[in-house]
């Protein structure tokens, strides 16, 4: 059975558990719900590499990769503020 | 996790300037993301390697752990991680991964 589909508010309010300050869109470009685009901009990111930026956003969305309601994300990260 | 894998794993990372561990090959890509990871490659023209890990579970966890990276495709390039597509594509735009490659490809494997 395909597990529930995860929305992009579900998304960014899981993002927003790590990072309180950020700003998230999330698109889905599949059409099935489990593959998004994520842009997450946020002040936590400052002095922090490219490659430790999207372990912090994988991290925050750690439980819907292994419980299946994402399958899918491409990240992209910015420095706010 | 048995320290075969690992040393499995890292005479791989060794042995090419650029591997790609993805789902599915370079001919037949079974993911998006692989085949977008390929096709990036493809574009730089240097030579590079895929490794399917698709049906490979206890390899996939290995990946995971040494990497703390939860995702496939996983990029290596002169041994050194460095994520997928997404942290590779802005270090295209900024010319540091031209550098990088540059580097890489000039040492002896």
């Amino acid at each position: 059975m395909k597990p529930a589909m995860i929305t992009p508010a579900e998304i960014a309010a899981l993002i927003r558990v790590a990072l309180p300050d950020a700003t998230v869109e999330a698109s889905d470009w599949s059409g099935t719900g489990d593959h998004y685009d994520v842009h997450v901009a946020s002040d936590g990111f400052r002095g922090v590499s490219l490659l430790d930026q999207h372990r912090m956003v994988y991290a925050a969305v750690d439980a819907a990769l292994k419980d299946g309601r994402l399958h899918a994300i491409q990240i992209k990260t910015e420095t706010k503020g | 996790m048995a320290n075969d894998l690992k040393t499995t794993i890292e005479s791989e990372i060794k042995g090419s300037k650029i591997l790609v561990y993805g789902k599915g090959t370079k001919t037949a890509p079974r993911c998006g993301f692989t085949l977008e990871t390929i096709q990036f490659f493809d574009a730089l023209g240097y030579p590079f390697e895929v490794i399917d890990v698709l049906a490979d579970d206890e390899k996939r966890r290995a990946l995971s752990d040494m990497t703390n990276w939860p995702t496939l495709p996983k990029v290596f390039i002169g041994g050194t991680f460095y994520g997928d597509t997404d942290i590779l594509g802005p270090m295209r735009d900024s010319g540091e991964l031209d550098k990088l490659l540059e580097d890489a490809f000039k040492e002896k494997v």
